[in-house]
């Protein structure tokens, strides 16, 4: 995966680059607004992170001029200004998603690996399947091996945002906004019995096969491969 | 004396005083002026009259009839005086023989003329002045005759009204100066008192007041409204100074133990398990550092009301079920029942956010300090001008004395000192209500136990 990252935290950015060096991304970096507009049009990219505040072109006015461009290309933006109605503008200018720094490295590489799943073109599914995990969205009912499960509303909710996002780290923060539409953290971690409440339903009756994951550190996945 | 000049007070009572002076003194000396007039004319018809007698006399009688005429009148009482000398200006007849104190007669215009006369005792000391207005007639270039009054009396009175005036207006003047500078030097007291208290309180004194004083005019005002907004700072300015003494605390004692920690391990021979071990330590130790710079940002977010911060039409209940479903499975796996009590179609204009993380603090703590079999509800009802919102446990509760304290930043009570949170919790909270111009309490429950209630005007 080709990651453009525009930041001008020389030292921030080299952390950020080794962190996503190592986690098997190439990684281009511009230190500031003109640069990183040059590589955003000459290079195709995967995904962009673009800090907020950066010298010569802010990172606003800068994700407007490549939405401009036609450049559809997942960004992600990185800002000091973590608050709802700070979020709320950066989206407005065209990004796709918002992290408030400082920020944990693996909160950034999950929302980076939905991004770049999600520029895939959507299409239309009736039915989730993730392994042997079934979900239909018409009728609301949920099987696996072929065995009706009963969910919570907010189980299926919950259960519909991770297969959305299959074989990938969900983080509890993106689990909060994307499930529950909250964008503060409870600290304590109420989204933790959540999820084993759903094991309990998924993975449970099933002689402990597991598929739902907890990524230490991270967050959650849910995994195909059983 | 300098600063006087320059205040507007002062300035305007000596503009004040010399124009009173100024139109007292035109309206004085127009009296005097017409009065001293109408007295000369008086005179002057007399002795004119007088004239033209002792004209006939002569034009009749000639010379020696003249002469006679005048010893007559001489001799007899007379308001005139009669002095008819001749070309030698020697003395022939008349009432006034001493003709050498004619020496300093004054010739006006007309013919009038103006003389003194000291009258002397018998050592030659003057016991009075006397002053005559006459005038003065050439007979045939023969003879000269003078006819006078006596006008003593009328020249002491206008020489008294003329004294008079000058001083009256002098009086008026001194007083009305004297009476600016005394009105003045009060103000200018009253000014650089404040000025002085300013510039202590600009040092850094934030304890100092203006002084007040008790007639209650627009200086008093002024210094009760000054006083009133330094009362407000100073409290801020302390509400600061607890806050960063706490930052202080509170971020030091885990950057102490990151730090202790991180020196500790490079210390021993550890393997990379141990390093491991201790970076993960580490970051849990940071994560909490960033929460509680988060919570505080969002208080001081809320607090300042800098950033607009969107409201909306919520549903009471539909927030609240939200919250409670947040929370029941976590309540449930502890042994605590959480009960949704809300009524139903309460509608209230705010923003969902923070009206949904203040409730969700207050299960958090209803949880965290709250017995363990412990029943927690939420709910909601209304009365025709407010939303109440409530979350209750049967916890220990808090003690009367700290139901202030707990709203501070940073407030711990000793008796959760070693559980887990910032101390921002219910801060925020109060922020939070307070952004939304409700109200926060904390009431006791029955048998035991906290109430946390929200009044939030509709």
């Amino acid at each position: 995966m080709h990651i453009l990252l525009i930041e001008d935290d020389v030292n921030a950015a080299s952390y950020v680059i080794k962190g996503l060096k190592e986690s098997g991304f190439v990684v281009d970096h511009a230190q500031d607004g003109e640069k990183g507009m040059e590589f955003a049009i000459s290079l195709k990219f995967d995904v962009m992170v673009i800090d907020r505040m950066l010298p010569k072109i802010d990172g606003l006015s800068l994700i407007k001029e490549i939405r401009n461009e036609n450049i559809d290309t997942p960004i992600l933006i990185l800002s000091a200004l973590g608050e709802v109605d700070e979020k709320v503008l950066g989206l407005k200018a065209g990004a796709d998603d918002y992290l408030a720094k400082p920020f944990s490295f693996s909160e950034l590489l999950a929302r980076i690996e939905v991004l770049h799943r999600r520029s895939n073109p959507d299409i239309k599914e009736t039915i989730l399947n993730v392994g042997s995990l079934s979900m239909n969205l018409l009728t609301r009912k949920v099987h696996r091996e072929g065995i009706e499960i009963e969910l919570q509303p907010r189980e299926y909710r919950l259960l519909e945002f991770l297969m959305r996002r299959s074989n990938q780290v969900v983080t509890r923060t993106m689990l909060l906004e994307g499930v529950w539409e909250y964008h503060f953290d409870p600290q304590t971690n109420v989204i933790d019995v959540h999820i084993s409440r759903l094991r309990s339903k998924i993975d449970k009756p099933f002689d402990g096969k597991e598929m739902l994951f907890t990524e230490r550190g991270a967050g959650y996945a849910l995994r195909s491969n059983e | 004396m300098n600063n006087l000049f320059r205040l507007t007070s002062f300035r305007l009572i000596i503009i004040y005083t010399l124009l009173f002076t100024l139109s007292i003194g035109f309206v004085a000396f127009y009296l005097y002026w017409s009065t001293s007039r109408d007295f000369q004319i008086k005179v002057d018809d007399e002795i004119i009259k007088e004239s033209i007698r002792l004209d006939q006399v002569y034009k009749r009688y000639k010379e020696i009839g003249l002469i006679r005429v005048i010893q007559d009148l001489s001799k007899t009482p007379n308001p005139n005086l009669y002095i008819l000398r001749d070309s030698n200006n020697k003395f022939i007849a008349g009432n006034f023989s001493d003709t050498d104190s004619l020496w300093n007669l004054k010739r006006l215009d007309n013919r009038v003329v103006l003389f003194s006369y000291d009258k002397k005792n018998n050592n030659g000391e003057v016991i009075r002045k006397y002053f005559f207005r006459g005038k003065e007639f050439i007979v045939r270039n023969k003879y000269n005759l003078i006819v006078a009054r006596d006008v003593s009396y009328e020249n002491y009175l206008k020489e008294r009204f003329f004294n008079t005036i000058i001083s009256t207006s002098l009086l008026i003047l001194l007083l009305g100066l004297l009476g600016g500078y005394v009105l003045s030097r009060n103000f200018l007291n009253r000014i650089s008192a404040i000025n002085r208290t300013s510039l202590e309180i600009m040092d850094g004194d934030l304890s100092m007041r203006l002084p007040t004083f008790s007639n209650n005019d627009e200086l008093n005002q002024l210094s009760l409204n000054l006083n009133s907004m330094l009362d407000r700072l100073n409290k801020l300015m302390k509400g600061m100074k607890d806050v960063s003494d706490n930052i202080a605390h509170d971020l030091r004692t885990p950057l102490n133990k990151i730090r202790t920690n991180l020196e500790v391990t490079l210390m021993s021979n550890p393997d990379s398990d141990s390093y491991r071990e201790t970076l993960k330590e580490v970051i849990n130790d940071v994560d909490g550092v960033i929460n509680t710079f988060n919570s505080l940002l969002a208080i001081s977010r809320v607090d300042s009301g800098s950033v607009s911060l969107e409201k909306e039409k919520i549903n009471v209940k539909n927030l609240i079920e939200d919250i409670v479903d947040l929370w029941e499975p976590l309540a449930e796996e502890r042994g605590i029942i959480l009960k949704n009590e809300c009524e139903t179609n309460i509608y209230l204009n705010g923003n969902k956010n923070l009206l949904s993380q203040a409730i969700s603090n207050l299960i958090d703590n209803a949880i965290k300090y709250g017995s363990d079999k412990n029943i927690i509800n939420v709910g909601s009802s209304h009365n025709k001008d407010s939303v109440i919102l409530w979350v209750s446990d049967r916890g220990p509760g808090i003690l009367e004395k700290d139901k202030e304290k707990v709203l501070n930043r940073f407030t711990r009570l000793d008796s959760s000192r070693n559980t887990l949170g910032t101390g921002l919790g219910l801060s925020l909270v109060s922020s939070m209500i307070k952004f939304h111009k409700g109200s926060i309490e904390l009431l006791d429950a029955k048998p035991k136990g906290l109430i946390v209630k929200l009044e939030i005007p509709i």
